[in-house]
């Protein structure tokens, strides 16, 4: 006669398996992609923040802790590399179409991105965060995927650099058009280059929505933007860290 | 789309192999992005299982950051304490972002426009 398990014990099984983070990360991004289908695509329904935010709850109401749901999501987790390596196509696919606009998105790029770190960095400091939050705001302009790899780099936690991405990404989405209309920027290719960005991955799939060559450009500036800051912010903060002091 | 997984992760790997030996700041999928991004300009096309994957990549790159920010559990204390400095940095720095960028490529064209308007007049 086969034992029959005690509900409790089915659960100290499957919550020991990896497959238990994989589904609660993936149904719930599920359902967030699914909502945010329905609404349209707009920007505040994000399904980044969507899964992000039931999985926190989840995990906290079954008192998993963070290590272990990791353990099993860390299979997510690992493609991030990946995808940062298929940034190369968008990338080489803007090249093709910018013909002799290089010099200017170059400026435009560094200048931008100098600007975002700047800010953020600045206003967080003097505003009193500590060295882990103002730490996490160098890459938080950034593509995700990216930032993470620079956040390890320069020593600061890739977790608050993901989620200042992702929140720079909705604000992104949400604020750009009437950034632009206000600027008085009518043309495609800048009005992408810009949230490309400052609004990366959430700011691409809107500029996509509205014009196909604001999406080229925006994912161009995206790709471009993440690989200018991953050579350039470590070399650069390894003669600036004595004056900035952290 | 097995065929443009494989070429993503040989390329990652390389990228990997040079970051650990060679160039240690830079992460090694951003070394493996510059690779496959020379080799792409070499051949001068993209082949259509690569584009596949990487059109798949970019709608859900969303998805792969859910486990790491998940993380922000263990900062909740600390970001609720700094609330007011995180968001308000979050905030002017995404509009000033967008608007300088925005207005520098601006100038920076219209600039070149006229350059180039007066070189065709000499």
């Amino acid at each position: 006669m086969t034992k029959r398990l005690p509900i409790s014990e089915v659960w100290v099984y499957l919550s020991g398996d990896p497959l238990f983070a994989l589904i609660i990360t993936l149904a719930t991004y599920q359902i967030g992609y699914l909502l945010y289908v329905r609404a349209r695509r707009h920007p505040m329904v994000n399904p980044v923040a969507i899964s992000v935010i039931a999985t926190c709850l989840i995990i906290q109401q079954l008192k998993m802790p963070y290590e272990q749901y990791f353990a099993g999501a860390q299979f997510v987790h690992f493609l991030l590399g990946t995808a940062t390596v298929a940034l190369a196509v968008p990338i080489y696919t803007g090249f093709k179409r910018m013909q002799g606009r290089i010099f200017h998105i170059w400026v435009a790029l560094t200048v931008g991105s100098t600007v975002s770190i700047a800010s953020a960095v600045a206003i967080a400091k003097v505003m009193g965060a500590g060295d882990n939050i103002v730490g996490s705001m160098y890459a938080k302009s950034v593509t995700a995927p990216i930032a993470m790899g620079i956040a390890e780099r320069l020593n600061v936690s890739p977790t608050l650099t993901a989620v200042f991405t992702v929140i720079t990404g909705m604000l992104g989405a949400i604020l750009a058009p009437y950034i632009l209309n206000a600027l008085k920027v009518h043309q495609w290719w800048i009005r992408g280059t810009a949230i490309g960005v400052g609004a990366h991955g959430l700011g691409i799939t809107r500029a996509f929505s509205v014009n196909e060559e604001a999406g080229v450009f925006a994912s161009m500036a995206m790709g471009l933007n993440g690989v200018i800051s991953a050579i350039g912010l470590p070399i650069v903060l390894t003669y600036l860290r004595p004056y900035l002091g952290f | 789309m097995i065929s443009g997984l494989v070429q993503l992760f040989l390329w990652q790997g390389l990228g990997e192999l040079l970051s650990k030996f060679f160039l240690p700041s830079i992460p090694g999928p951003v070394l493996g992005l510059l690779l496959l991004l020379v080799f792409l300009c070499v051949r001068g096309q993209v082949n259509a299982d690569l584009n596949g994957v990487a059109d798949a990549f970019r709608q859900h790159l969303g998805l792969l950051f859910v486990p790491a920010s998940v993380g922000v559990v263990l900062f909740l204390p600390d970001l609720k304490t700094h609330a007011l400095a995180v968001s308000t940095a979050l905030i002017v720095s995404v509009i000033l972002t967008i608007g300088v960028t925005a207005v520098v490529l601006k100038v920076c064209w219209y600039v070149s426009l006229k350059r180039h308007k007066g070189h065709r007049h000499d």
